[in-house]
């Protein structure tokens, strides 16, 4: 098993409710399972909203293995500026 | 030179300095807060940032920015937290020799912190509900 922190931001806090968020989980989990997860946690909230990914406050763009102390974020669409 | 703050607090401008010769062209750019979003008046609004990681996305975008266009220098200050209508909550100064790559640069260097600085923002109100704010576009 795996331990990994999720950080949750805008929509994403919204819809779930919490700033924060651990989740153990299988060794082998993905950025994509992990996504189907939040997805399905949010209840059809984040439904329209595509999200972006950051493992460890890097953006990733290809489906990547989650390892052990990763902090994960789902990033909703920015608004900066 | 690249200078990167992210500020909970009101703005105070880059100083502007006589004495850079070489520097023809000195670029301000102020974003401000509207007084209304989806149609309705709003108090103002409230910034929120990926700690970190956003400052660390302003800079490498600061860096692609600097190599990309022939510039000398590029400041950039964004607010967190509230913003009344009214105040500045981006604050981009850049410094170049002629001013046809500094405007380049500045319109680049906007785009992209839209497109990828982990900043969001909501809109609070004047009877303080808090809405999502509208402002996606580049």
């Amino acid at each position: 098993m795996i331990k990994v922190k999720l950080k949750c931001f805008s929509q994403v806090k919204y819809a779930l409710g919490s700033n924060q968020l651990v989740f153990e989980l299988e060794d082998g989990t993905s950025t994509d399972d992990l996504e189907n997860i939040i997805r399905k946690k949010a209840e059809g909230k984040l439904d329209d909203v595509t999200l972006g990914i950051a493992i460890n406050k890097k953006y990733i763009f290809n489906n990547t293995k989650l390892s052990d102390g990763d902090e994960i974020a789902f990033i909703p669409p920015v608004q900066g500026g | 030179m690249i200078i990167i703050q992210i500020e909970n607090s009101k703005i105070i401008p880059f100083p502007s300095y006589d004495d850079q010769i070489e520097k023809g062209a000195e670029l301000i750019f102020n974003g401000r807060v509207r007084e209304t979003e989806h149609g309705k008046k709003i108090k103002n609004l409230e910034y929120e940032q990926y700690e970190g990681m956003a400052e660390k996305e302003l800079e490498m975008i600061a860096q692609e920015t600097t190599d990309r266009f022939l510039i000398n220098d590029l400041y950039c200050k964004h607010r967190i937290g509230k913003v009344a209508v009214g105040e500045v909550s981006l604050h981009v100064c850049i410094w170049s020799k002629h001013r046809k790559e500094g405007l380049d640069a500045m319109s680049f260097f906007i785009i992209e912190l839209k497109k990828r600085v982990p900043i969001w923002k909501w809109a609070i109100l004047e009877n303080g509900k808090k809405i999502p704010s509208d402002c996606t576009h580049e």
